[in-house]
């Protein structure tokens, strides 16, 4: 969930599918290396500036009272939102022009665990950020919170929030949901490549099925990984409190690590791997795949029958965020159904906002009767988020995923 | 006779003075290189911030002056023996703020304990246990780091020597252009050509079909180097990877070394009877063997250190040191431990150079 394609140097369409996901196919592995670097550069002029300001946090900003003049700066994912071409305007471009606010859209957001890394001494030190809306996964949302290092949203400014689907009204994360509000959220589940597989899979038990020794994929992000597992030995993982409830999970991907079952530990570049068959079989991301797929017959997206994870990528304003007024704006801007179905017509995960599916009917009738767009009952019964674990437990469960990983 | 004797007491001190500043302009410019250079280490490992560092700076700037002004004060004696430190002051002070700093730094990082796992900062209290952790936790990694490294070492020797021997010799009038291609890989980015093996070495791309419908597949996957049908995220790979990248380092070396060997040395090996190959190892192999020890350790260090390979071509059972520092690093903000992780391999490497050069070294580049 938390590594997009991303090539934001050649934003094309999604009415030229095909050539995009040519690029994606040879640049995805690149971007995963090659995009890392100039965003963590990025990210660290940004941070020089934040932290030569004269504001230290708590001092401006602040909770409550408005604040910040008309500017606004979005850190997102790569290919998370739609772009302006082919004659349609894009999000960013129509809320410049509806409110006039200069905004400044990047897409330096490329891992989680990376990101964390370059923000933290930063907040770490209480020196502000210049980016005034950030886009973590919602357990890195959790995180943020616990260590005061987040900022509370004027949620009186956002009338559109009471938008927001009910499901992700009190999230593990953020329980009183006024940290944060949805960006986009989505599903990890078993990609397979049907060439490759020679047969329909259904199971997590099919990733370590000998027959594709070697030819499978799993995610670097370990609440994917360990999520998926722990389902299939028939865990809950959305009541996980302790590491002992886990450890099943955690010995299985060790023995099909030692038995050279998996091939790769990847974060984007997982597409291209699936697509040429060099997996099998992967832990991937609905959206991704959904994507893929139109291109790629072969390859197919299935929530395994054990269950799959649900996972939502979210808005948030670090310490300190001077441009309040128009985070604001814009959060209002991105909840009204309207917009959220132009999105969610590009980027194809789940929309957090009611009344997308209306209005995305009028736009593209199949993508709004597609259940991993618009999960229905069966669906999110089987989809599980994990569970927000307390600090100690979470350190213990990524040593022992990064001893697994091996990196 | 009609100067007084307290005149010339005078004269003759205040001469012996300027002598004494003559004599030893050398003690100045050391002086004034040392303390230039702690000065700097302290500012870049931030010792001494705010305040006190513009006071360092400025004392840093003193330094330079005093040995300007040293130089301009004193005869063209003087100006000689200060020569030497004036040259060597701007590398001095670039290793000082550029090296010394950042390993002093860390060490510090090194020994020092992470208060709580999202702190900012680590409090140095000689937290050795950061090097047992390195050694129990990452064994297997600084086995393997060491064993690709030694093995793509070894591969680029059996590969470049040949080729640059043929270059050197036979090359002719295209010798130029021959070491031109040598060299025509390193337009492109050192990324992309690791990530162009992935799709070279893909289970559906060329090669690996082809390998596997002659048959050839089996051979190999029997001597272990492929797995199965599969040639790409197998250790071959990242040594292959290894191989490929490290090449023209080697051959380049050796290339010039074999360069400089007059011919005529085995015309007259054969005028004594010597055969071919004899003349080869008798002549040609010891005199290019400084260029063979300056190409392992421009392959082997380096390539002791790389992740990109590893991460790349290689699969979770195949992951080296450099991959486990920056992680450590960059993903679980762990950076006493990271710190300890790569002074273990500097340390290493430090030893097996030195064991090496002792070994197989030569005067004039050991």
């Amino acid at each position: 969930m938390n590594q997009r394609p991303s090539n934001p140097g050649f934003p094309m369409g999604r009415r030229a599918p095909l050539s995009r996901r040519q690029l994606l196919m040879r640049a995805g592995a690149l971007g995963a290396a090659g995009i890392s670097l100039p965003s963590l550069l990025a990210a660290c002029g940004s941070d020089g500036d934040g932290s030569s300001g004269t504001s230290p946090s708590g001092t401006t900003g602040g909770t409550g009272g408005g604040g910040g003049g008309n500017e606004l700066w979005f850190d997102n994912w790569p290919e998370y939102i739609d772009l302006t071409e082919d004659g349609l305007t894009g999000t960013v471009d129509r809320f410049i022009a509806a409110t006039g606010i200069d905004m400044r859209y990047t897409e330096a957001y490329n891992d989680n665990n990376e990101y964390f890394a370059t923000i933290q001494p930063i907040l770490g030190n209480g020196d502000p950020l210049d980016i005034d809306i950030m886009a973590p996964t919602g357990w890195l949302v959790g995180r943020l919170r616990t260590l005061g290092w987040l900022d509370e949203l004027p949620l009186d400014q956002i009338p559109n929030a009471a938008n927001l689907i009910p499901a992700l009204q009190n999230p593990s994360w953020d329980p009183e949901g006024t940290y944060s509000l949805p960006w986009q959220s989505g599903f990890a589940g078993i990609a397979y490549n049907m060439d490759a597989t020679g047969r329909e899979l259904n199971s997590v038990a099919d990733l370590f099925d000998p027959e594709f020794n070697g030819k499978i994929g799993m995610l670097t992000e370990m609440r994917d990984t360990i999520g998926l597992i722990a389902l299939g030995e028939g865990i809950n993982i959305s009541e996980l409190t302790t590491f002992a409830e886990a450890e099943p999970a955690f010995a299985k991907l060790e023995e099909a690590k030692a038995q050279g079952q998996i091939r790769r530990f990847t974060g984007n570049d997982y597409l291209n791997d699936l697509s040429t068959g060099n997996f099998a079989a992967c832990i991937g991301w609905s959206g991704d795949v959904v994507q893929l797929a139109k291109d790629n017959p072969a390859v197919r997206f299935v929530i395994p029958e054990e269950g799959g994870t649900a996972w939502a990528d979210a808005m948030v304003m670090p310490k300190g965020a001077t441009n309040r007024d128009a985070a604001a704006q814009w959060m209002n801007f991105v909840y009204d159904p309207v917009q959220a179905a132009q999105i969610t017509a590009y980027v194809q995960y789940v929309s957090p906002v009611v009344g997308v599916q209306e209005e995305l009917e009028k736009i593209d009738p199949d993508l709004a009767n597609d259940p991993l767009l618009f999960p229905d009952d069966e669906t999110s019964a089987r989809t599980y988020t994990f569970a927000q674990l307390s600090e100690p437990v979470e350190a213990e469960y990524d040593a022992a995923f990064s001893a697994i990983t091996g990196a | 006779m009609t100067v007084t004797e307290p005149d010339r007491a005078q004269v003759g001190s205040s001469r012996s003075s300027t002598q004494r500043w003559a004599r030893h302009p050398e003690r100045i410019g050391l002086g004034a290189l040392i303390a230039a250079g702690l000065l700097l280490v302290a500012v870049g490992t931030g010792l001494v911030d705010g305040p006190l560092a513009i006071a360092a700076l400025v004392l840093v700037l003193v330094c330079i002056v005093a040995l300007i002004m040293t130089a301009m004060v004193g005869g063209p004696e003087a100006r000689r023996k200060l020569a030497p430190y004036g040259l060597l002051k701007p590398g001095m002070l670039w290793l000082a703020l550029f090296y010394l700093a950042p390993l002093v730094t860390l060490l510090k990082n090194s020994l020092s304990t992470l208060p709580s796992r999202f702190a900012v900062r680590a409090t140095f209290d000689w937290n050795f246990d950061n090097y047992v952790t390195a050694f129990t936790d990452f064994a297997p990694q600084f086995q393997r780091a060491f064993l690709y490294a030694g093995l793509a070492t070894v591969l680029t020797i059996l590969i470049g020597y040949p080729l640059a021997y043929v270059i050197a010799f036979r090359g002719g009038k295209y010798r130029s252009v021959l070491i031109g291609m040598v060299i025509i890989p390193f337009f492109t980015a050192f990324l992309i050509r690791t990530i162009a093996w992935q799709s070279l070495l893909a289970d559906q791309g060329v090669i690996t079909r082809m390998i596997n419908w002659t048959g050839f597949g089996k051979v190999l996957d029997a001597v272990g180097i492929m797995d199965g049908e599969q040639l790409l995220n197998t250790p071959a790979a990242v040594v292959g990877g290894l191989t490929y990248n490290f090449l023209p380092f080697m051959i380049l070396p050796i290339y010039v070394s074999l360069e400089k060997i007059d011919p005529n040395l085995v015309d007259a090996a054969r005028d004594l009877y010597s055969t071919t190959p004899k003349a080869f190892w008798k002549v040609i192999f010891p005199l290019s063997l400084p260029g063979v020890f300056a190409g392992t350790l421009l392959t082997f260090i380096p390539a002791a250190g790389d992740f990109v390979n590893a991460l790349y071509l290689g699969n979770p059972n195949t992951t080296m040191i450099g991959n486990s520092i920056q992680d450590q690093f960059l993903v679980q903000n762990n950076a006493p431990v990271a710190a300890a992780m790569a002074f273990v391999l500097m340390a290493i490497i430090t030893v097996m150079v030195l064991i090496y050069s002792r070994f197989f070294g030569t005067e004039d580049l050991a």
